[in-house]
């Protein structure tokens, strides 16, 4: 076997490709810290001269990191928030309750995940922007910006998940029936079971769900562009670091794209780190990513 | 399901001899259905109006302007021109078939195998060694990171004065153009998409390959089995399901993806990396044409469905094998 005859082969093809995975966040880190002019001149050294801390402050300054850094973390607590509570409502009872339709309700639900996010970013910016009575528009959806002037906007698309309810549901399900009626029987509303038993019982799924959408949700690119075009004051990290990214000289900023870079992804790192094991499981789980 | 037929059933054997509350408690069920109903669809009201607002709404929009021309201002203005888009999209002189969409599925293609040779790979390596969790952590920075991130980062890394030439110089090699040669540049993109999906792709093997039992491994060293008839006849034929799940995935993935396109290249040079969905955004929200924009948009969303559909044909399959 490959394994017990040449373990070191293994460990050879394990290690070069971590290190190929992390060689360019070390680049990007190294970067982070080189001086003016010492990014993208020939030859190419991976060290910096100095550890030069002032891209980071320049990063914050010219970034107004502060505004874009509130943004992101608006957008994705509203989504993440709002994800979780529909899709645990709404597993629940397509998984527990007994109600006509339910059946058409489950397939329509599933039939979501079907259709891929491209298809809705014209509809949907279209419809925000003509939304009828909202941003100075009238009742036909003419003369204003609709709903796409706040930062609401950004977390339009992704507040309910189909696939979230879905996993929700499997989950729910184990629930021995017998629990539920007996908090019923102890003259438990719906509401109370759900917030009493279900959610407690079904913690672990929830706490996958949270991280894999944070996780999507701070590292969403496209929409949050999108939106920004029309309202620069909702404008998130990855927005902001792409816009200085394009707009300045690059041999002079790269450090300081580099430094918001690495402070826009340490957040969701720490989150990962300390939640791995969720993780991982969603994506298996999952699969799709 | 039985448990709620429970009371009606035990109350309705003591019918015959108490009319009464047999009939209050028929009633009483009853009652506690419609309410339990009602429960339910107060708990699925805010999906079931997202739905009906945000995807239903939608789609109807998107069709009707992919059968329209508009000039995005005044709903009354939408003009119907049939299916002039899409006849448009593949008309002499288009460049949405050649280069594009041969672009979105050459991207695609290109991702799955290159990712999928290294998650193969590392993944049986990664099987048996010790601190898994440490090399499944590495594998997976990619992933958690944004896609400005891991495109800024080899966007720089391909520039003269990055790594990549860095090292080829050091290596005696010429520098190369990555992103900016026409020849060069989408296979540059690939590399990218690859590495940042390997993570998922090793993580998906390496489950499926705790389930291969041990016991076969020790019967082919029984045997004297060398480490390359082990790998093709016992290994990879054991992780056809994981193997054909991240490859269909993967693929559906890499058709869709172009936010790491519009952050490296923005399509260029020419239309060297412009793929189907970049060119979609491009035509709504650059140049306006929503029409030609959505009729790209329902296009792609075709080759979508059919892959999607291949792979719950092909998993179907499986299960009644199984």
């Amino acid at each position: 076997m490959i394994r017990r005859r040449f373990p070191w082969l293994s460990y050879l093809v394990v290690v070069a490709g971590a290190v190929l995975t992390v060689v360019p966040f070390l680049d990007m880190v190294m970067t982070s810290f080189k001086g003016p002019g010492e990014s993208g001149t020939l030859p190419y050294r991976f060290l910096p001269e100095a550890f030069d801390l002032s891209n980071y402050r320049a990063a914050v300054d010219q970034l107004d990191m502060p505004a874009l850094f509130r943004n992101s973390v608006a957008a994705t607590a509203l989504i993440t928030g709002s994800v979780l509570l529909t899709s645990s409502l709404a597993g629940y009872a397509l998984a527990k309750l007994r109600f006509p339709g339910r059946d058409f309700v489950f397939r329509l639900v599933l039939s979501t995940m079907m259709f891929p996010p491209f298809l809705f970013f014209i509809p949907h910016f279209l419809i925000l922007v003509h939304w009828p009575l909202a941003g100075g528009n009238d009742l036909a959806g003419r003369g204003g910006a609709g709903l796409t002037v706040s930062i609401v906007a950004l977390t339009v698309p992704f507040l309910v998940n189909g696939f979230g309810i879905f996993l929700t549901r499997q989950f729910v399900i184990s629930i021995p029936d017998e629990v539920l009626e007996a908090a019923r029987i102890d003259g438990a509303g719906e509401f109370a079971v759900w917030w009493r038993i279900v959610v407690p019982q079904t913690k672990p799924v929830l706490v996958t769900l949270g991280l894999l959408t944070f996780v999507d949700a701070w590292n969403e690119y496209i929409w949050a562009l999108l939106v920004s075009t029309a309202d620069p004051d909702v404008m998130t990290l990855p927005v902001g670091i792409q816009l200085l990214q394009d707009h300045v000289d690059p041999a002079r900023t790269m450090p300081v794209v580099m430094a918001g870079l690495v402070l826009s992804i340490l957040p969701v790192l720490v989150l990962f780190l300390l939640l791995q094991k969720y993780y991982i499981r969603g994506v298996i789980l999952s699969g799709l990513k | 399901m039985v448990n709620a037929l429970a009371p009606e059933t035990t109350e309705r054997t003591a019918g015959p001899r108490t009319a009464g509350p047999a009939d209050g408690g028929r009633g009483r069920t009853r009652r506690l259905r419609r309410r339990q109903a009602a429960v339910a669809y107060l708990f699925l009201a805010p999906a079931l109006l997202f739905f009906a607002a945000f995807l239903v709404l939608p789609l109807g929009f998107a069709l009707l302007l992919s059968t329209s021309r508009w000039a995005g201002f005044d709903l009354g203005d939408i003009d119907p021109v049939g299916l002039d888009n899409f006849a448009g999209l593949f008309a002499d002189g288009s460049t949405f078939l050649v280069p594009i969409l041969t672009n979105t599925l050459l991207f695609a293609l290109g991702t799955v195998v290159l990712a999928l040779a290294g998650s193969v790979l590392v993944a049986t390596c990664i099987d048996k060694l010790r601190f898994q969790g440490l090399w499944r952590t590495l594998y997976f920075l990619p992933i958690v990171t944004t896609v400005v991130a891991v495109g800024n980062v080899w966007k720089y890394m391909y520039e003269p004065g990055g790594l990549v030439n860095g090292v080829l110089n050091a290596c005696g090699l010429g520098s190369v153009a990555f992103l900016q040669d026409p020849d060069t540049a989408l296979p540059s993109v690939v590399v990218v998409q690859a590495w940042a999906s390997a993570g998922t792709a090793i993580l998906v093997l390496t489950a499926g390959l705790k389930s291969v039992p041990e016991s076969y491994y020790e019967a082919a060293a029984l045997d004297g089995a060398g480490p390359g008839t082990v790998f093709w006849r016992i290994t990879l034929p054991l992780l056809r399901p994981s193997l054909l799940f991240v490859c269909i995935t993967q693929f559906l993935t890499g058709l869709q993806s172009f936010a790491l396109i519009i952050v490296m290249t923005k399509g260029g040079p020419g239309d060297a990396t412009n793929v189907a969905a970049l060119e979609m955004y491009r035509q709504a929200f650059s140049y306006g044409d929503w029409g030609t924009a959505s009729a790209a948009a329902f296009v792609l969303f075709v080759v979508v469905l059919m892959v999607t559909l291949a792979q719950l044909w092909l998993f179907r399959r499986k299960g009644e094998d199984a």
